[in-house]
């Protein structure tokens, strides 16, 4: 496995971007969350390569976690979804500005 | 007889007043009146029956300790001498009087109670001025003087004219309160006491400065209260108050109180030559200053006002020569005249309805006991000879003669000439709202016979008054000074021949004056607008310059303090912090735009703000 | 080898979430986005951590994704009724957010020189993860445990049904 780490950073960092870039730019509600989805897998490809770097298995035990947390995440995230739609009708995310100051 | 009855003198106005403070409105009128007007005439009974009591050195009764703290020891104590026996007799009869006199003179006011709770309780600080034998105590009573004094001349007080006079009274007259307080706090710091018999025996051992300093305080306070020079702009306006109240308050007794306190602390006043040569000198001032406003003045009552600020002049011009048994006896006659005068004033305005002597006139025929007894007091006013005020003004004009010196002449010549303008002023007064034909256009209303009876009494005590004092060189004894005794002040050596040349010679005054006003103003004359008459009648703008010297610059710097220093600087920070903040505030919340997208972005910049920092860390 | 699998298996990740991202229709996103995860889990395998992209597989691919997959079903949202997908006017400027970040970052990472070291294979075998995990981060697990339960009940509160919610609201 000869891959220098600035690579696998550079792999990540593209992808974190991307997701990060679908987040910024779509406005359906489904495809922010799986803009979201993308960039915490970016991370964890960076938490695995840094595990492998230094030698240590708790890079990969917080992919674990991070795995976790997203599916927490992600499923209230999609019940709040349903809930916004059932009320509203739509998905697009700038219809909810409700917050507006 | 037990000296602790001499309470009874002042707490009797005093419990009237807190009964008709209390429940004066809930009580029937004639009750109401009857406690105030009976308050005060037991009053009088009990000074007379108290009489006996007084011995030259003084009784003395304490009532209780008012104030004990350390060295300081206020005993509510009184002293019943032959000075202060004599001011309260004077002050007890002549409010009996006019509250009589009020009865009937507020016959149609609503709000009697206030009214004669008022005059009680001004007949109560009265007295305790008068009784004192303590300093403090007399300040107490000379602060209650003033309120009352303040609350009866705005007593009418739904005119903002009126209100403003009471407040102007009050302020002058506590600017002279400062000083008398300055120099009570003096005093004690001096001698550890505030008995005015404890500082007349140590006052021997204080320097001259200090004498000086001491006496030009208390000339001060008492100016003040007397209306003299320079705090005399109130007393005209004083006269918005009711007519009872001008003729007790501001004529027979507050006004005189200066003179009283001065005349009390002779012992001290006298070791000062410069001191007394002020007091003098300020007394004939106002004397002569008040006399020429009196020429000229339209209402009724400010003549009247402005001559017991002259007549107030002499008395001080007598204390400063030191002639304290003729300031006294002239203060007592001038109360007699100048009450009776005002209350004469009263009943010509009632019967008229007019303030104004230009367009009284003919009273004479409609009302001759007002008319006759108005003309006892101007001739005691004016000084006719053999009426009181003749002999008490003689014995002033003798007394200050008598001096010696080229000051006192001078005094002297200052003083005829007030006597010549007063005898003009006040027969002018006397053709122009007796005599003649009736010009007056104002509601007429019929007069009580409680007003009108009260009048001889007075007019008689005024015309006998001499006899209280009658000299020596005119087959008299002296009684009052022989009364007074230790309290009479200097001895006066003067031949018989100077009295009588001095007599003469008022008496020439007294023709002169009469026949000058009597030519100008017998047929009723148009009046003449002339810049001098104005600048008279305004009292010599007094006013204007007092608002010019003090009022304006204050009113400047207030100006300024209020809009550059309070508003601009100390509201304009703070109101500044509390726009910046909500313009902060208003700028953040266009920023929360509720869109996610917006936060997002901001999310993004921020990201890009951190990365590039730690580029540069790491570049450089 | 696994060098040139690396950079395969990098790239089609890469191309996938490409895709994923630009896609107007929320299942094909979902679609190539199980793709990139795939390539993804592949990648983690060739780091030497097979359990790792076993779960990837499982439960990102297979469990989030599906239920991505239910959602989008069951809210009926098809093309026509989702919101149009951004034009060039919205990916513009983000691409060029996006594009200055990233070579914010592969300049930082290029400048550290720490970063240029090989990555040395290390394979973690299960047995070693799972006593690692639960030896070190037994607390942790607990705190994601009870994580997951309130996110489950969390979820119920929120999705419950209209009528349900209603009544509940009433009483």
């Amino acid at each position: 496995m000869i891959v220098p780490m600035s690579h696998i950073l550079a792999f990540s960092g593209a992808m974190f971007f991307m997701g990060f870039a679908c987040v910024l730019a779509q406005r359906n509600l489904i495809m922010i969350l799986i803009g979201v989805e993308v960039m915490l897998n970016a991370v964890g490809l960076t938490l695995v390569g840094a595990s492998a770097l230094w030698g240590q298995v708790d890079g990969q035990i917080f992919v674990i976690f991070l795995m976790a947390m997203t599916s927490a995440e992600v499923s209230i995230s999609l019940a709040m979804v349903v809930y916004l739609h059932r009320r509203s009708k739509t998905l697009e995310a700038d219809a909810f500005s409700g917050m507006k100051g | 007889m037990n000296p602790n009855l001499l309470f009874i003198i002042p707490l009797l106005p005093l419990a009237a007043a807190v009964v008709n403070a209390v429940a004066g409105q809930f009580l029937p009128r004639r009750l109401s009146e009857g406690i105030a007007v009976g308050a005060v005439g037991f009053s009088t009974i009990a000074t007379l029956l108290l009489w006996p009591l007084v011995d030259a050195e003084g009784v003395r009764a304490e009532l209780y300790t008012w104030i004990a703290s350390g060295d300081l020891r206020i005993p509510v104590e009184i002293v019943f001498d032959p000075l202060s026996a004599s001011m309260t007799l004077m002050v007890v009869f002549v409010s009996t009087l006019i509250h009589l006199y009020a009865v009937g003179y507020m016959r149609e006011e609503r709000d009697y109670a206030r009214f004669f709770a008022l005059l009680n309780l001004f007949v109560f600080a009265m007295l305790t001025i008068v009784l004192a034998d303590n300093l403090l105590l007399l300040f107490l009573g000379w602060e209650g003087v003033g309120f009352c004094s303040y609350a009866l001349i705005g007593y009418w007080y739904r005119e903002k004219k009126n209100a403003d006079a009471g407040r102007k009274a009050f302020l002058v007259t506590r600017t002279g309160d400062v000083f008398l307080g300055i120099a009570l706090l003096w005093l004690f710091s001096l001698t550890g006491t505030l008995s005015i018999t404890g500082i007349n025996q140590a006052a021997f051992d204080f320097g001259s400065g200090t004498l000086l300093l001491l006496t030009l305080l208390l000339l001060a306070g008492a100016c003040g209260k007397s209306a003299q020079l320079p705090l005399m702009t109130w007393l005209p306006d004083a006269m918005a108050g009711p007519t009872p109240v001008s003729a007790l308050i501001h004529a027979a007794t507050m006004v005189t109180a200066g003179v009283y306190l001065l005349a009390r602390l002779f012992p001290l006043v006298s070791l000062s030559s410069t001191g007394m040569a002020v007091i003098a000198a300020i007394g004939a001032a106002s004397a002569l200053y008040a006399a020429s406003c009196a020429v000229a003045q339209r209402e009724i009552k400010k003549v009247l006002a402005y001559s017991t600020m002259s007549q107030v002049g002499f008395m001080f011009l007598a204390i400063g020569v030191g002639a304290v048994g003729a300031a006294m006896f002239h203060l007592f006659t001038h109360a007699f005249f100048k009450a009776l005068l005002f209350m004469g004033a009263g009943c010509a305005i009632h019967l008229t309805g007019e303030n104004d002597i230009f367009r009284m006139g003919g009273l004479g025929r409609r009302a001759p006991l007002v008319f006759w007894t108005f003309l006892a007091g101007a001739l005691c006013l004016a000084g006719a000879p053999l009426t009181s005020g003749f002999f008490s003004k003689d014995a002033i004009l003798l007394a200050t003669f008598a001096g010696g010196g080229v000051f006192q002449r001078i005094l002297w010549g200052v003083a005829a000439a007030t006597a010549l303008l007063t005898v003009f002023y006040t027969f002018r007064l006397v053709y122009l709202v007796f005599a003649g034909s009736p010009r007056a256009a104002g509601e007429a209303h019929r007069l009580p016979g409680v007003m009108r009876w009260t009048l001889p009494p007075l007019a008689v005590l005024a015309l006998a008054g001499g006899l209280l004092n009658l000299p020596v060189a005119w087959g008299g004894s002296g009684v009052l000074n022989s009364f007074l005794g230790r309290f009479a002040g200097r001895e006066i050596h003067a031949s018989h021949a100077l009295e009588w040349g001095l007599a003469g010679l008022a008496t020439l005054l007294f023709v002169l004056g009469w026949l000058l006003a009597r030519l100008r103003y017998r047929p009723f004359p148009e009046e003449r607008i002339s810049p001098a008459r104005d600048f008279l009648l305004r009292g010599w703008e007094a006013d204007r310059l007092v608002s010019a010297v003090i009022v304006r610059p204050f009113t400047s710097l207030a100006r300024i303090l209020w809009q550059r220093g309070d508003r601009k600087g100390i509201d304009g920070f703070l109101e500044g912090t509390g726009h910046l903040l909500m313009a902060m505030g208003e700028g953040l919340r266009r920023a929360t735009t509720g869109r996610l997208h917006s936060y997002l972005g901001g999310f993004a910049w921020g990201l890009i703000a951190l990365l590039g920092w730690m580029l540069l860390r790491y570049a450089f | 080898m696994s060098t040139v699998l690396f950079y395969i298996l990098g790239f089609t990740a890469l191309a996938a979430t490409l895709m994923c991202i630009t896609r107007r229709n929320p299942v094909h996103a979902v679609i190539y986005l199980v793709n990139a995860f795939f390539a993804l889990a592949l990648l983690f395998y060739l780091l030497g951590a097979p359990l790792v992209a076993a779960w990837e597989v499982i439960i990102y691919a297979g469990a989030i994704m599906v239920l991505f997959l239910f959602i989008i079903m069951m809210l009926e949202l098809a093309p026509m009724h989702t919101p149009a997908g951004p034009g060039w006017k919205r990916w513009g400027p983000v691409a060029a957010l996006s594009l200055i970040l990233l070579c914010c970052t592969i300049l930082m990472v290029a400048v550290d020189t720490g970063s240029s070291q090989s990555v040395p294979f290390f394979y973690v075998s299960p047995r070693v993860f799972g006593t690692v995990l639960f030896k070190k981060y037994p607390l942790a697990v607990q705190v994601v445990s009870f994580q997951l339960l309130f996110a489950a009940v969390g979820a119920y509160y929120v999705g419950r049904s209209e009528r349900l919610a209603d009544r509940e609201d009433k009483s």
